[in-house]
């Protein structure tokens, strides 16, 4: 078929994600010496593991078709479970001292239990997924206040923070050591395993069929309600795996954990290539947009801007991701029409090819 | 002539049921809890609380008639709160934290500023939703994260306070113990209910909710349409922060988070339909009335804060829940063969 | 079809007998008979409302039919749902195929069934092989690597029916698959089905293309009012005789006095946009009722959406009442004094939820608003009043939602719509469409009274008889161009010639 220009256009912005993420890293580097220490670089990946974990959740949910606001209310439920659950009495929790096995099994449950009511709403009663999930957003920020004991749950033992805020390894340097974190490690992991789960797995393909169209889909065989029930199940799961990193990185839990996460989670899967409108994107990209975000919010901390400036920052970029991905797709829509009045006889005089 | 008298009753009942739930709800807690529930004071505590929620309602009801959300009304609250007392309250280091600007301009000058600044929110948000077609909830949610964010650049997270007396007066007033900010919102509701009920605008409204397609064959321009209907949203929010801010008389940038969800759980209560052009701003404010009754008597009952939101996140979903239903059971249509067979070819 | 299966005895793939179907108020198909044998390609064909969407939907059990059978490859039903008929073996390609655009050709043939290797895992190399494989076997050449969105109309149209195919269909419906294609690729397309054909696939060929019909298929059925009139050989038989019997003998339409005057109102001059129309010249004098017909897709729905400003006009010269037609959007149009009445009336035409009272009365508000935007109620149910009165709509009141009314109805309320703007033109998309008998005699009743009152009416349709009743004269077109003229009462306008030279005429394709 004929090659265009517009699918240059189109090439250039489904790798947009690395161009930026390797503009960043080169802008920052070069701005702040202390950014480029090797430390800060597999810092930016351990801070924002927890964060990455629900970027996974919602690119399963969006590449279907679907939304999950729910998730980072779900990470704070998780984590203050844990906190309850882990720590002694004076230190915040119930002092049940739960070995931490049985806690992260719990956490695991909860977020599941989540993702089962968001998917029983969408799919049996036919809600709107986003209205749903962000309604869940609020009760379960409200269910948080609840069971929090007043003060912070701290300290936990190090069989359950070790994700979260353990060291792997140290790597021996001129100077001194690197620690290596396993949460870094881990969202790597995360992410090639997600990757995997979307590009070689059945279920994979099915989600990008049903988000592509979901009637195709039914009609080639594949359940649609099904599919839709277990992504919401799966980011259960993940909003479980990021209290965990997160509870584990801070050592504490706060009702406040995950308030506002919402947007740099929509925001890294969006830039990352993983569209709105469903049916496109891969783990790859939306690990590119969790880079990107990382890499942003390292960079304009360490250079000391006002944290106001980074929350207006994320709006905007939102914003950009938001109008990049309209513009992409409607852009192949229209493509299609105007190849069809490019080649047509009738009505020639007409200069005009009107596409909307 | 019988036959139609009929009918008109019926629909009065259905089309105001929300009121007798209010009623019945508001004689639950006056039965359950007698004394202090009844007494002037606390009507008119439950009133003012439902002021400012009032305010929001309204434009959110404006814009869910048209078919889309507005979630950036907690932003423009936010912000113009903040904005305002940047602009007026003298810049002193023990007010508070923040500096404010040191133009202390006076409340005739800034308040039409922060209308006015609410309407620019509304008309931007309305263009990039109509024109550059994106979608309105992502559009609103990520206005409301960079109203905020300048809400909190300017405050630098700091409160400020000592907003001057003439500004206070929609917010603080009362004659006679009875606030103006209360009488203000029903006279609003009043107002904007009738106009809806009886203007061209409040048909064009309805129509572009219910089918876009026919309004705009009809006659109307949805992209007007939608873009006003935001501007009018963001006035509102934009009035609700004026108000807010002159009962408080402090200025704090994480004012009146989590409202939006309020705003859209009364109307949806109140009988403003998710898909647009079924409702009325009236019904709405049967919503918020409710919602204020529930608080207040869950309050007196001394049921734990964190419970009341429970309890209130519940209706919410119960509400969503409802109004998912109705259309589950849509009415069934005679249908001729060839609009079954234009539908098919249509799929 | 080879001359040597004549010899054999070939069971049919399908059987269809004796199926009927009624809908509230009309009966769509009457103890219909049909057979397709395996390795045809067997045409139907009939004017719009011959019942042949009914009869597919039948088939592809959308819908269940009150009488008769159906039986596919020997099985026998009553009445089947989707799924049964999909395991039959009955596919469906509908004119715009659904695909998953953004997945590539590829995924879309083995969707639900990608081949793993033996971790498990998806092999894509083994998926490409395979989709490549598949297509090989239908000598079909495409890039299965690309996406869909990214593939040209006619290869979609392949894709689907490769789709199909792999799918162990037997029995294969095309509805109207050439509509936006190009010659070259009608003919790709062609060649495609007559190769699945030699390798014993049937299909259903349904157009409204005579001439392509005679190219492409071995038997042809028509219908007509729901029936069956008659199947043939393709060979044994040419265009005028399938005319003839899509026609038929047609009872006693409407008829009215010409109230056409000499007064020119609206004229367009070399009205061209690209794609759709070319050098459109129209005259029309007040009161006067032109038809315009053609196939779907000549490019006379363009030509009223682009008028009224629902869609890009395109070049020319538009004048209404000698000035000029500067309307770019509906409301614009109203106030100069264009109306249009919408195909689809449920999308285009009512607001559904919304009371009869508001949908009359929704382009003339600026008329019925006092101060500060306030509608003059009183004013308003009166002019409502009078309309309900005067055009005879049934309605328990005036706050009846509209989409509770019946379709013939629901009609008369636009009418009332567009008669309230007090049009100086009016534009008529299938006016009687989806409208039951007796409602379609009052809705000829109210054009003929609006032609009286000097409204000059152009009227897009497909229901020949019924522009022969009503219309002055009759223009047909043809690929977006206005290819012959029928005068009223002349004797070459007749359903025949008309059909002829809309669905026979010479197409301008490459």
């Amino acid at each position: 078929m004929k090659t265009r220009a517009s699918s240059f256009f189109a090439i250039i912005l489904d790798n947009l994600i690395w161009i930026l993420v390797l503009a960043g890293l080169a802008i920052f580097s070069a701005l702040s010496p202390s950014f480029r220490s090797p430390a800060n670089l597999v810092n930016t990946l351990y801070r924002s593991a927890s964060l990455g974990m629900l970027v996974i959740g919602q690119a399963f949910a969006m590449i279907s078709g679907n939304f999950d606001l729910s998730s980072e209310s779900g990470l704070g439920l998780t984590a203050m479970v844990a906190g309850l659950l882990l720590a002694t009495t004076i230190n915040g929790g119930l002092g049940l001292e739960l070995s931490p096995i049985y806690a992260i099994l719990i956490m695991i449950a909860v977020g599941l239990a989540i993702g089962l009511v968001n998917g029983f709403l969408v799919t049996k009663m036919r809600m709107n997924n986003l209205i749903v999930t962000i309604a869940m957003q609020m009760i379960l920020r409200g269910l948080i206040y609840i069971i929090s004991p007043g003060a912070t749950a701290s300290f936990f033992p190090k069989g359950f923070s070790f994700l979260g805020g353990g060291t792997l390894i140290k790597i021996p340097l001129e100077k001194g050591f690197l620690p290596i974190p396993y949460a870094s490690v881990f969202i790597i992991l995360a992410f090639i395993i997600a990757h995997i789960i979307t590009r070689y797995t059945q279920f994979g393909r099915n989600l990008y069929a049903v988000g592509s169209n979901p009637v195709a889909a039914k009609d080639a065989g594949i359940e649609t309600d099904k599919l839709i029930r277990r992504v919401y199940l799966i980011s259960g799961f993940c909003m479980a795996i990021g209290g965990w990193l997160i509870a584990g990185r801070l050592d504490s839990a706060t009702p406040r954990i995950g308030a506002g996460l919402i947007f740099p989670v929509q925001a890294a899967a969006v830039i990352g290539g993983v569209s709105l409108f469903g049916g496109r994107g891969t783990m790859i990209g939306a690990f590119g947009g969790l880079l990107l975000w990382s890499i942003l919010d390292s960079g304009l901390s360490i250079m000391e801007v006002s944290p106001f400036w980074i929350e207006a920052s994320r709006g905007l970029l939102l914003l950009f991701a938001v109008g990049l991905d309209a513009i992409k797709v409607k852009g192949m829509r229209r493509q299609a029409l105007e190849e069809t009045l490019a080649i047509t006889q009738v009505g020639l005089k007409d200069e005009k090819v009107v596409t909307d | 002539m019988n036959n139609l008298k009929k009918i008109d009753w019926m629909k009065l009942l259905l089309d105001n049921f929300i009121w007798l739930i209010v009623a019945g709800v508001y004689l639950y807690f006056a039965s359950n809890i007698g004394g202090k529930f009844s007494t002037i004071l606390n009507q008119i505590n439950i009133l003012s609380h439902a002021a400012v929620l009032g305010i929001l309602v309204i434009g959110q009801a404006i814009v869910l008639l048209t078919g889309n959300f507005d979630l950036s009304a907690e932003g423009v609250l936010s912000l113009t709160t903040i904005f305002a007392m940047w602009l007026m309250v003298e810049p002193r280091k023990d007010a508070g934290g923040a500096m404010a600007s040191g133009l202390m301009l006076h409340p005739f000058i800034v308040i039409p500023i922060i209308l006015i600044l609410g309407m620019l929110s509304g008309w931007l948000i309305g263009t990039l939703i109509t024109r550059l077609k994106m979608n309105n909830f992502i559009v609103t949610l990520a206005m409301q994260l960079v109203l905020r964010g300048i809400a909190m650049l300017i405050s630098n997270g700091q409160i400020m306070t000592g907003s001057p007396t003439l500004f206070n007066w929609l917010g603080g007033k009362r004659i006679n113990g009875f606030p103006v900010a209360v009488g203000v919102t029903l006279i609003m509701y009043l107002v904007v209910n009738y106009l809806l009920n009886h203007s061209k605008f409040g048909r064009e409204l309805r129509a572009v909710g219910a089918n876009r397609d026919a309004a705009q064959a009809s006659g109307f321009d949805p992209k007007k349409t939608i873009t006003f209907a935001y501007i009018i949203s963001g006035f509102m929010a934009a009035f609700a922060g004026w108000m807010l801010l002159g009962r408080l008389e402090t200025s704090i940038s994480t004012l009146g988070q989590g409202m939006t969800l309020e705003t859209v759980a009364a109307s949806v209560i109140g009988g403003v339909s998710l898909k647009g052009g079924l409702g009325s701003v009236g019904g709405a404010f049967a919503g918020v009335m409710l919602l204020s009754i529930i608080d207040n008597g869950l309050n007196l009952m001394n049921v734990d804060p964190f419970w009341v939101q429970g309890i209130r996140g519940m209706i919410i979903l119960l509400a969503l829940l409802l109004e998912a239903q109705k259309f589950r059971y849509k009415p069934k249509v005679i249908h001729d063969d060839v609009i079954i067979a234009t539908e098919k070819t249509q799929a | 079809m080879n001359t040597k299966d004549t010899n054999k005895i070939t069971t049919p793939i399908l059987v269809m007998n004796d199926v009927s179907k009624a809908y509230p108020g009309v009966q769509a198909l009457r103890r219909v008979n049909l057979k397709v044998l395996p390795g045809e390609i067997h045409g139907l064909v009939g004017k719009n409302g011959a019942g042949k969407s009914t009869l597919m939907a039948v088939l592809m059990g959308i819908t269940e039919p009150n009488e008769g059978t159906i039986e596919v490859d020997g099985k026998v039903f009553t009445s089947m749902n989707s799924k049964e008929a999909i395991n039959a073996g009955i596919a469906y390609v509908p004119q715009h195929v659904a695909m998953m655009d953004s997945l590539t050709v590829a995924e879309n043939i083995l969707a639900g069934e990608l081949p793993k290797n033996k971790f498990g895992f998806i092999d894509w190399k083994k998926v490409n092989l395979e989709a490549e494989e598949r297509l090989k076997r239908l000598n079909l050449q495409l890039d299965v690597t690309k996406k869909v969105e990214g593939l040209g109309v006619a290869e979609q149209t392949m894709l689907a029916i490769s789709k199909a195919l792999f799918g162990n269909a037997k029995l294969i419906i095309l509805d109207e698959p050439t509509a936006s294609l190009s010659r070259s690729d009608i003919n790709r397309l062609f060649n495609f089905v007559k190769s699945l054909r030699d390798q014993g696939v049937a299909f259903v060929y349904i157009s409204h293309h005579l001439e392509e019909v005679f190219e492409i298929c071995d038997r042809v059925t028509v219908m007509r009012d729901g029936r069956v009139v008659d199947t043939k050989y393709v060979k044994d038989i040419g265009i005028p005789e399938l005319v003839m019997m899509m026609v038929g003998e047609g009872v006693e339409e409407y008829t009215r006095d010409s109230t056409c005057t000499d007064e020119i109102v609206f004229v367009l001059n070399n009205l061209t946009r690209r794609g759709y129309y070319e050098d459109i010249k129209l005259e029309l004098k007040k009161g006067e009722i032109v038809g315009l017909t053609g196939l779907q897709g000549c490019g006379s729905e363009q030509l009223g959406k682009g008028l009224f400003g629902l869609e890009y006009r395109g070049i020319g010269e538009v004048k209404i009442h000698g000035e000029e037609f500067t309307a770019m959007r509906p409301i614009d149009s109203f106030n100069q004094g264009l109306a249009y009445l919408p195909q689809d009336r449920y999308r285009y035409g009512l607001v559904g939820v919304r009371p009869v009272r508001e949908n009359v009365t929704y382009p003339i508000l600026n008329r019925l608003v006092r101060l500060i935007n306030l509608i003059n109620r009183n004013e308003e149910k009166k002019i409502v009043a009078d309309y309900i009165e005067g055009l005879d709509i049934i309605t328990p009141n005036q706050e009846q939602p509209v989409r509770l009314l019946s379709g013939g109805n629901q009609q008369k309320v636009v009418f009332a719509k567009l008669a309230s703007t007090k049009p100086t033109v009016l534009i008529l998309h299938e006016p009687t469409q989806g409208v039951d008998v007796r409602a379609k005699m009052d809705i000829f009743r109210i054009i003929d009274e609006l032609a009286k009152q000097g409204v000059a009416t152009v009227v897009i349709s497909s229901e020949i008889r019924e522009l022969i009743g009503i219309c002055d004269r009759i223009l047909v077109m043809n690929s977006g161009k206005l290819t012959h003229e029928y005068m009223k009462g002349a004797k070459d306008t007749t359903p025949e010639n008309i059909l002829t030279a809309i669905e026979g005429g010479i197409k301008n394709h490459e």
